[in-house]
Parts: C-alpha cells; structure tokens; sequence
C-alpha cells in the first residue's frame, strides 16, 4: 500500500515536471523558430549540413535532441517532425544521429560525477554518430533517396 | 514577429505537447516500476553477466547495463556505483549505456515522430555493444 502511493506520488511527480519543463521550451521554441536571427542561421548552415546529408529543417531537432535528450526534447522533436514535413530519409539520419548521441551534457556529465572521464564518454558517441549518418547518407544517395537535398 | 501572438502559440504547443507526451510516458513510468520490483531484470542479466569480460568490465556489471536499458541512467548508476569500477570501465559504461538507455520511453517518442523506431531501438543495442568493445581495445593499447 505504501510502495502503491509512493509510485501514484512518483506519477505525479513525473507529470508536473514535465509540464514545467516542456511549456518554457515550447515557448522558447515559437520564439526563436519566428525569429530573424534563427531564418538567418538557416541559411548560414545551408551547406555545412549538405555536407552531412542534412538540410536546415534539421537545426531544431538536432540541436534539441543533443543538448536535452530525446525525453525531455521529445515535445519538440515530435512537432518539428509532423509540422516541418522533413522528407523520410532525412527523419531517419537525424534519429540516427540522435539515438547515438543525445543528452550529450547531462547524461556524459553523470558519470564524469562518479569517476568517469569525459571524452571517452562522449568522444566516440560523437565520432559514431557522424561516421553512421556520412555513410548512411551516402548509401541513401546512391539508391536514390526521396529528393535529399 | 507578433510576441504576444508567439507567447499564445507557444504556450497553446506547451500544453498540448506536454498532455500527448504524458499519456505517452505515464504508462512507462509504471511498468518500469514494475521492472524495478520484479526479478526479471534480474534473470536477464545472469545470461548476459559471462559476456561483461568483452568490455572489460565485471559480471555484476550486466544487471546495470539491463536495468540502464530497460528503465534509465539512475537505476544504473545505483547498481554500478557499489561495483568500485575503476575509470575506464565507469566510461564505458557511461559511453555504452549513453546510446542505449531509456529505451522503452525513448523509443515510444521515435514512434511518435514516425521514424523506424524498431530498427533504430535495435540498432541502439547493437551500437552500444560495438562501441563497448571497440574502445575497450582501444584502452587496452593505451
């Protein structure tokens, strides 16, 4: 009975926090898509991202993906995806990109707390996740992709 | 830009966003309550704990790795910090259990964003294990 209202208690806890987290980023979120700056960005980045198979409808679900994680960036993560319409291929690379490497600070800096050391945390993270999306990129390219940049 | 018009419309995605994921997320949070209680984790990885040597690390080590995987970080870190693992098993653990933790919840937010959430969830597992490997040769040459 206890362990039952510690794990309501738990729930509802879990609900509240990710109330107070999603509204605040969701808010950043229309600000900062409607901004000039943010168009401005998208256009500067326009050919780096070619360079990994990625057009600027990516910016915002990569960035929320490695800096918050695909839990708490997930909100975005699923609007950017239905509102923006990015073409499949390009869905899959950037999940890609992310399953491998998402939560870069928070969840490398957990074990750095406990003895870990940080680059060998996170070094090949980052060097797995741009070989997959290069080569997959690549590999979709040549079968001849749904219209990839 | 109209501010108020954007504060409206994001506050508008906030709460939606953050009743859809809810709905999402609470039945997980549940049943990984479950697994925590249970001793299925548990029994899982006794069949994993003779492979732990490939990266280096102890048996106890797959209970930490199963329950990274099936529930989160903090689950294995509770399991892991009782080990006295010295730094280089702490990062490849940190570094395996990084690509795939959270499993379950993360990957209901792939479905969601319609991506191939099965594949990319199995890969995850496959990623974390060569990326193991891989750097614990590594750290053996060094």
């Amino acid at each position: 009975m206890e362990r039952l209202y510690e794990i309501l208690l738990g729930g509802f806890k879990l609900c509240l926090k990710m109330f107070l987290i999603i509204i605040p980023l969701m808010v950043c979120y229309e600000f900062i898509n409607r901004s000039n700056w943010f168009k401005r960005a998208e256009e500067l980045l326009k050919q780096p991202l070619r360079l990994i198979h990625l057009t600027p409808k990516s910016i915002i679900p990569m960035v929320s993906g490695i800096f918050l994680g695909i839990a708490y960036g997930g909100g975005i993560l699923i609007e950017e995806a239905k509102n923006k319409k990015i073409n499949p291929d390009e869905l899959f690379l950037v999940s890609l990109f992310l399953s491998t490497c998402h939560a870069v600070l928070e969840d490398t800096l957990i074990f750095v707390v406990v003895g870990g050391k940080f680059w060998w945390i996170l070094g090949p993270r980052i060097i797995l996740a741009f070989s997959l999306v290069i080569l997959t990129g690549f590999y979709f390219r040549l079968r001849g992709g749904n219209n990839e940049g | 830009m109209n501010i108020i018009e954007t504060l409206q419309d994001g506050l508008r995605k906030g709460f939606k966003t953050s009743f859809y994921l809810a709905k999402i997320l609470l039945p997980f949070y549940f049943l990984m309550e479950l697994l925590k209680g249970s001793a299925l984790l548990s029994y899982i990885s006794k069949a994993f704990s003779p492979l732990m040597k490939y990266f280096g690390l102890p048996g106890e080590a797959a209970l930490a790795f199963v329950a990274g995987s099936a529930i989160n970080l903090y689950a294995a870190l509770a399991i892991m910090i009782p080990l006295n693992l010295d730094w280089k098993q702490i990062s490849i653990m940190g570094l395996m259990l990084g690509i795939a933790h959270n499993i379950l919840v993360e990957g209901a937010i792939l479905k969601e964003m319609g991506t191939k959430y099965m594949f990319l969830t199995l890969a995850r597992f496959v990623l974390a294990v060569f990326a193991g490997i891989t750097v614990y040769r590594i750290m053996q040459v060094f």
